[in-house]
């Protein structure tokens, strides 16, 4: 594919909340493109900065220090003082609760960007019943704001955001305060619409699952600092840092030092309480460090019998097996430490058994042990 | 970069205004109570000699308890008359107390000094109504009641201010959570031992602070202690400063020594009352949680409470208006019967539509209500934006610099006024301008309350996402947070243009002939012994008042979120 210019592009990016003592430093130098045309997600626990990133590209939160362009035009510069202010930059929104205004009706929402830079009437009037058809709202334009159900809201929200074709979408946790069932159908959907309109879009969200169904790249974020980019298979299966593997999906992590390491991708070799063990090493990880292996509960196949000229195989006893319908979620007593393994429904498996579970090294993932470092270059997209 | 936008110019604008509002009478009351010579006259010096008048005269300590005494029976009476209407409509299960809250809100539209006439037209010993019906009936040789003393006082201002503490009382009683007393129950306590360990400390503070602002109201009153307190010879701190300024030749330096004073004892009153709520009652219309009151299955006893209610009714609001609507429409003022009945006339609305003054009185008073109505709540809109939806520093100070005007007495308020306007060379002294920056003033914080609570309850992201859409401030503000905020700005504007129109304390020492309003117009056709016209006169205002109300209403309704 051929390479895409950056639409927003974020350089070291600082921001503080509150005043003297209260001081709480949110954003701690946070550099990110986003490339024209993408879905690109935020994703992290609350308090992480992802929402305080969006709102300083919106220009609702002014930055302490760095640097943020959109389109290549610079919005925000620290050192040349430059602040466009949210009015002046080419950006739509739409807000956690929608922020749907009540005392208009869903034309005049819809309209209002078009409105206020006084457009003709017969313009505005052509543009909304276009995009309400766009988001599957047509018919609705004269119905009061109160009167619209939570799904509609959203919609409407979108609707406004899209009318003035901005460069930018920002999407703010947009699909918290939907039922589940719903959520599910309006993440495809703003995938659809996004895949449709190709306006390059940011996505905010604490929920795992919704990032990696509607994503084309997510950065990780966690206490103010980026954590690691990649796209949603990239970082489940070969997470490079160990916040991505645990708060990413569930996984099992067990404790070693390095070895022997030759390069990325290769084969390793990590001293644990269980044995040596083979696994896929992270880039940068070096003979001797403090390490974990990480390995997803739905990739450690279950065998009753000791299997023969396999690696990494460990010896474990059945705590528990729940029946999940689709699976067996198992806790697997190995030594001291407890594995949580899913097998397959047809594989009966019942507490107190004996078994042996392979530990297949193209699922370990080696990762630093400790996640407290800055980041490595290394591990910010490809 | 444009650093001056339409953000920056009104918000710097109405954060100059309000200092200029708030600020610059107190400044100039204080310099004119320590100059030696009245205003304008060269030669004046700084001297402590008008407080040395004030203080060494053996008056001031008749005036001082004189006013502590007015107070005291003021919020005590009231106390009782408002709590007990709110107990009864709140927690009791008496028959037709929903329509308690209507009729509590009726004595509110009628002005002060039209109940004080209502008041001396029933109880004056002379020529009271209750007094003559009472006198024939028992056939006794001198009236029972006798207005004209501190109790007669005390009745006629109580009967006018229970209202305010009906209804907080009623919140009070509202917002109270039931469960504490129905655990109290549950671990044996009877009834009543419920009540005065429970739910009596537990209403404490809502009980203090409601008998202090009514202390403050009682002492800051004009209109009773005017029309009732002078020619009974009892004098307040209020009209002993009125008098200071109309008495020839006027004493400006010992009214404002008397107005500081004054001013001082009403700020105390104020801060220790903004002590006890600490904030949480300004906005108690956002904090109102809904419980359910417990209510109390009173017995045959329902019937009592039912018909102490509407006696209280029937004095507040049916004998008042009843004496001022029989006064309006006989030709000399006199005791309902057959013969004056024949006589009833129109004459008295003729008269008064046809007084030389009556047509610029109706005209100021309209102008001033909706125009002072209309600027607070567009001020008080704005800087209630600052107060809560910015992060301006010193934005609590300003939120404080917007209330000082309700520690201002009206008639301090008209005392610091004419320093300031007789002092500086802004030439509106005498105008019409000079009342309405006065009403700005005096009805600012009305304003910042109203506009405050409904701006709380404005999500931020509305506001946002028209920055976001492209709005600028400007825009957002006009098409986004006005149009939300309609609620609170209609309550407000309906509130302030009601005691706009009926405020006497403060024009009193700053109309001239040409800016009468209908307040004094009133004042100075009862001075000159016209009942039956001021009768007329009164039912017109009270008229106008109603029609204001239900216009505002309705344009607010259409204006705001319908549905």
């Amino acid at each position: 594919m051929a390479e895409k210019r950056d639409m927003v592009q974020i350089e070291a990016l600082e921001k503080y909340f509150g005043e003297d003592k209260e001081r709480v430093h949110v954003l701690k130098g946070v550099s990110l493109n986003i490339p024209e045309g993408s879905l690109y997600t935020f994703l992290g626990p609350s308090g992480c900065g992802k929402t305080t990133t969006l709102r300083c590209v919106a220009g609702l939160e002014r930055p302490d220090g760095g640097r943020i362009s959109i389109d290549g035009q610079v919005v925000f510069a620290s050192g040349e003082r430059v602040y466009i202010p949210t009015n002046k930059r080419p950006i739509g929104m739409v807000f956690q609760s929608y922020a749907i205004w009540p005392h208009m009706t869903v034309a005049e929402n819809v309209a209002y960007p078009l409105t206020i830079h006084r457009r003709p009437k017969a313009e505005i009037r052509q543009r909304v019943v276009d995009v309400l058809k766009v988001v599957g709202l047509d018919g609705l334009e004269d119905r009061p704001a109160p009167k619209l159900s939570g799904g509609q809201q959203q919609r409407v929200a979108f609707a406004r955001a899209l009318i003035n074709e901005p460069k930018v979408m920002l999407l703010d946790e947009p699909l918290s305060n939907l039922d589940a069932k719903l959520r599910v159908a309006m993440r495809s959907e703003i995938k659809l619409l996004q895949r449709r309109t190709s306006i390059t879009t940011i996505f905010v969200t604490h929920d795992q699952a919704e990032a990696l169904a509607i994503s084309d790249q997510i950065a990780v974020m966690h206490g103010g600092k980026l954590i690691e980019i990649g796209s949603p298979h990239q970082l489940y299966s070969r997470p490079k840092r160990r916040f991505t593997a645990t708060f990413l999906g569930l996984t099992n992590l067990i404790d070693g030092k390095v070895l022997e390491v030759d390069g990325d991708s290769r084969p390793a070799k990590m001293q644990t309480k269980k044995g040596i063990l083979s696994f896929i090493p992270a880039p940068g990880l070096k003979r001797d460090q403090a390490a974990v292996i990480s390995i997803r509960p739905e990739n450690i196949p279950v065998h009753k019998e000791k299997p023969q000229s396999l690696d990494n195989v460990v010896e474990g006893t059945v705590k528990e097996a729940i029946f999940m319908g689709d699976a067996y979620h198992c806790k697997i007593a190995v030594g001291d430490d407890v594995l949580a393994v899913h097998t397959h429904p047809f594989n009966t498996i019942s507490p107190g058994e004996k078994v042996y579970l392979h530990l297949d090294p193209k699922s370990c993932n080696g990762l630093p042990a400790d996640d407290t470092e800055g980041v490595d270059e290394s591990m910010l997209g490809d | 970069m444009r650093r001056f936008n339409s953000q920056a110019l009104i918000l710097i604008g109405a954060i100059l205004f309000v200092l200029y509002l708030a600020g610059v009478p107190l400044v100039m009351l204080l310099y004119g109570s320590i100059r030696s010579a009245p205003i304008g006259e060269p030669g004046a010096a700084y001297t402590i000699q008008n407080y040395v008048k004030a203080y060494f005269d053996k008056e001031f300590y008749f005036l001082l308890l004189n006013s502590i005494y007015y107070g005291i029976g003021t919020c005590t009476l009231t106390f009782l008359i408002g709590t007990f209407l709110a107990w009864v409509s709140e927690r009791t299960n008496t028959p037709f107390k929903k329509l308690f809250v209507v009729m509590s809100l009726i004595p509110f539209i009628i002005p002060g000094i039209l109940s004080t006439i209502a008041w001396i037209l029933l109880l004056s010993p002379k020529i009271g109504l209750i007094n003559i019906v009472i006198k024939e009936l028992l056939g006794l040789e001198s009236a029972p009641f006798n207005v004209y003393s501190m109790w007669g006082m005390i009745w006629a201002e109580a009967i006018h201010l229970y209202p305010l503490v009906f209804l907080l009382m009623s919140a009070a009683f509202r917002n109270m959570d039931t469960s504490l007393e129905e655990a109290a129950l549950t671990a044996g306590s009877s009834t009543f031992a419920t009540f005065s360990r429970i739910t009596l400390p537990l209403m404490r503070p809502a009980m203090f602070s409601v008998l202090l602002i009514n202390f403050i109201r009682g002492i800051e009153a004009f209109e009773v202690p005017a029309l009732i307190g002078v020619p009974a010879r009892i004098s307040v701190f209020t009209t002993k400063i009125f008098l200071a300024i109309h008495q020839f030749p006027s004493d400006f330096g010992l009214a404002g020594a008397y107005a500081v004073t004054l001013l001082v004892i009403s700020t105390t009153g104020v801060l220790i009352y903004g002590r006890i709520t600490r904030g949480g009652e300004r906005y108690a219309t956002v904090t109102g949680k809904g419980y359910r009151p417990r209510v109390i299955d009173l017995g045959v006893w329902k019937y009592a409470t039912l018909a102490v209610s509407f006696a209280i009714f029937f004095l507040a609001v049916i004998l008042p208006v009843f004496v001022l609507l029989w006064s309006s429409f006989i030709p000399y003022y006199g005791v309902p019967s057959r013969e004056l009945m024949e006589k009833m006339t129109f004459a008295n609305y003729h008269y008064i539509l046809n007084y030389p003054l009556a047509l610029t009185a109706f005209k100021n008073s309209f102008y001033l209500s909706v125009g002072s109505a209309t600027l607070v709540m567009l001020l008080t809109s704005v800087i209630a934006w600052i107060t809560v939806k910015s992060k301006l520093p010193g934005r609590a100070l300003l939120d404080n610099m917007t209330f000082i005007p309700i520690a201002m007495p009206g008639i301090v308020l008209g005392v610091s006024l004419i320093w300031v306007y007789l002092t500086l060379p802004i030439p509106i002294y005498g105008t019409i301008w000079v009342l309405l920056l006065a009403y700005i003033t005096k009805f600012m914080p009305y304003g910042i309350r109203a506009a405050s609570a409904s701006m709380i309850q404005i999500n931020k992201e509305l506001e946002e996402a028209s920055l976001t859409a492209g709005g600028t401030w400007f825009q957002t503000f006009r098409k986004i947070i006005l149009p939300l905020l309609m609620p609170g700005f209609t309550a407000g504007w309906i509130y302030i243009s009601i005691i706009a129109l009926r405020e006497l304390s403060t024009s009193i020492l700053l109309y001239s002939y040409n800016s009468t309003v209908l307040s004094i117009m009133a004042f100075d056709l009862w001075e000159g012994g016209q009942y039956t016209y001021v009768c007329a006169l009164g039912v017109l205002m009270v008229l106008l008042l109603i029609a204001m109300a239900f216009t505002a209403r309705k344009l607010g309704a259409r204006l705001g979120i319908a549905g």
